[in-house]
């Protein structure tokens, strides 16, 4: 069985920065109410931008895969 | 009242849609048991997306969500982290899940775990069995009791909780009954992009029609309640208990055992990476709900709400001056949160009453492939009567209680991951872990308050996790390859 390859260790990194920010003590930094932004309180937007942030990350990491594999279905 | 006659017409008119759609689905495709079950482990992009989708996005979505917005303010943000971090859990095991499915043709959980820890009797198999009917019902009575409760307050009691519950419960066993994952993956289609576009425009209207705005809403909260805009909210939810409820949420959600067999049910794994980078953008369709409820902290001030449950219904359908058409839309799209999720609850019930539980016992082995089919089936009538009978009888008690099971299938991750990854994770230490982690969380949830206020389900893990690595360690097993592994080498 050819295994394929777990994320690489940047990828790893990225999942983790995402999760770190979005729980105690990432999230201590987002606290606030000022400045708001697109009208969101800050904590509000703090999650909003995370959401895109890790679903940037995720093409990527698509992409990366993508590249190496050829033997999917 | 010619108005309450728009609001349900309309509805009626949402529900016969679904109906057609789903009953149409059905339409030649072959009857087999992996067809009526995983679509053939043959389902796109699109639709896979929104079957997760719908999975995630329940009655919760349009009453909880907007109530713990309104209740707590932005503790309610956990939903959105944790349904963003589940994806990652997703990425890293579901292409090993759907690949090992299709090599070993298993169709659930139970199937998966039992081969990779094989027991006498298939023991394993059956208590997963048992565990997750036991978890997956009380889920589905919400979803029904959901769907009656929206029927008779924005019908104004025309459609009374009965047979409100009694309509969404029977058009949902309809289809699942005819056209299996095919029936529930076109509706669920249909139905997601309708909260989608439902969600943001009940969202942005409500903020609009009190407040003029968004920035608005959230300036005047700022003046009149700033407490609700910053953690730990307006009842004081402490850092430790919303990290630790969106750490156990998202690593939780790959165990819910209908998400799970949805990995087996794509066409490839490139498909199910495709549907994980976009899935973290349905999570978006939550704000506009927290919106609503935010609303509520400001509009019902002078006049606080019971049930914070009931913010949404509260504004839209009483305060609002919105017209019967878009209150008959908003009831549809919380309609089609409640029922998409009930379709895929009922689908995966019946599917684990039979092949785990039913197949694992004396009188029901070797049955023939359409017999088995055809129990499938049944089975989806029986957990759905079930299901619209416990909501009748609301027995809060015992929903909570029921609760506690799914406590239990969180326990069985380690047991997983050890399965996938660790070529020294250990059958007798897998069980040592899941029946201390179980006792550890009913432990918490029900007798004693847990340390630090974290959630009972995460101090259960840890004990599991810390268990399972130290016995795997002590016993003497020298294997070169992770359980799952040695499945396929033999």
């Amino acid at each position: 069985m050819s295994r394929k390859s777990l994320p690489s260790k940047g990828m790893l990194i990225y999942f983790g920065v995402c999760t770190l920010a979005m729980v105690w003590p990432g999230a201590l930094i987002a606290n606030r109410i000022e400045p708001m932004i697109l009208g969101l309180p800050f904590f509000i937007f703090w999650y909003v931008a995370w959401v895109f942030v890790l679903f940037v990350g995720l093409v990527i990491a698509y992409r990366q895969e993508a590249g190496e594999e050829v033997d999917d279905e | 009242m010619s108005d309450s006659v728009i609001i349900t017409g309309l509805t009626l008119g949402y529900l016969l849609l679904v109906l057609i759609v789903g009953l149409r689905a059905n339409a030649g495709q072959s009857s087999s048991l992996e067809g009526y079950v995983a679509g053939g482990r043959h389902v796109g992009l699109l639709v896979l997306f929104f079957i997760l989708g719908a999975e995630i996005f329940s009655a919760f979505a349009f009453l909880g969500a907007p109530g713990w917005a309104y209740g707590k303010g932005v503790p309610a943000l956990y939903i959105i982290a944790y349904l963003t971090l589940a994806v990652i859990v997703w990425w890293l095991i579901a292409p090993y899940i759907s690949r090992l499915g299709r090599r070993h043709g298993f169709l659930t959980q139970a199937e998966f775990l039992a081969a990779c820890y094989p027991t006498r009797g298939n023991l394993l198999g059956l208590f997963i069995g048992i565990i997750s009917v036991l978890a997956m019902i009380p889920y589905l009575t919400i979803q029904i009791a959901g769907a009656g409760m929206l029927f008779e307050a924005a019908t104004s009691g025309i459609v009374p909780f009965w047979l409100g519950s009694l309509l969404a419960c029977g058009v949902v066993a309809a289809y699942v009954y005819a056209s299996g994952l095919h029936g529930i993956g076109w509706t669920n289609l249909l139905q997601g992009v309708m909260m989608v576009f439902i969600a943001w425009f009940l969202g942005l209207a409500t903020a609009d029609q009190f407040f003029g705005g968004v920035g608005e809403m959230f300036r005047q909260i700022q003046q009149e309640a700033p407490e609700y805009l910053t953690m730990p909210g307006a009842q004081g939810m402490g850092w430790g208990a919303f990290s630790t409820a969106i750490l156990v949420s998202a690593l939780g959600c790959v165990m819910w055992p209908h998400i799970f067999m949805k990995f087996y049910s794509a066409r490839s794994e490139r498909t199910l990476k495709r549907v994980f980078v976009l899935y973290p953008l349905y999570s978006y369709l939550l704000i506009p709900l927290l919106f609503v409820g935010f609303a509520g902290i400001v509009v019902l001030a002078d006049q606080p709400l019971d049930s914070p449950d009931e913010v949404l219904l509260t504004l839209v359908v009483k305060m609002a001056d919105f017209p019967a058409w878009l209150i008959g839309l908003a009831l549809s799209g919380a309609l089609a949160a409640a029922m998409s999720t009930a379709a895929n609850l009922a689908h995966t019930s019946a599917t684990i009453l039979i092949r785990d539980i039913g197949q694992n016992l004396p009188i029901g082995r070797n049955l023939p492939e359409a017999r088995v089919l055809k129990l499938t089936r049944g089975g989806v009538i029986v957990i759905s009567l079930a299901a619209y009978l416990l909501a009748l009888a609301n027995p809060a008690s015992l929903v909570s209680l029921l609760l506690g099971a799914y406590g239990i299938v969180v326990q069985l991750l380690p047991m997983l991951l050890g399965a996938l990854f660790w070529r020294r994770a250990s059958r007798a230490a897998a069980f040592i872990g899941l029946g201390v982690g179980a006792a550890v969380t009913l432990y918490y949830q029900f007798l004693g308050g847990s340390p630090f206020g974290w959630h009972p389900g995460f101090c259960g893990l840890i004990v599991n996790s810390a268990l399972f690595v130290a016995v795997s360690f002590a016993s003497k097993r020298q294997e070169t390859r992770s359980p799952a592994d040695a499945l396929t080498s033999g």
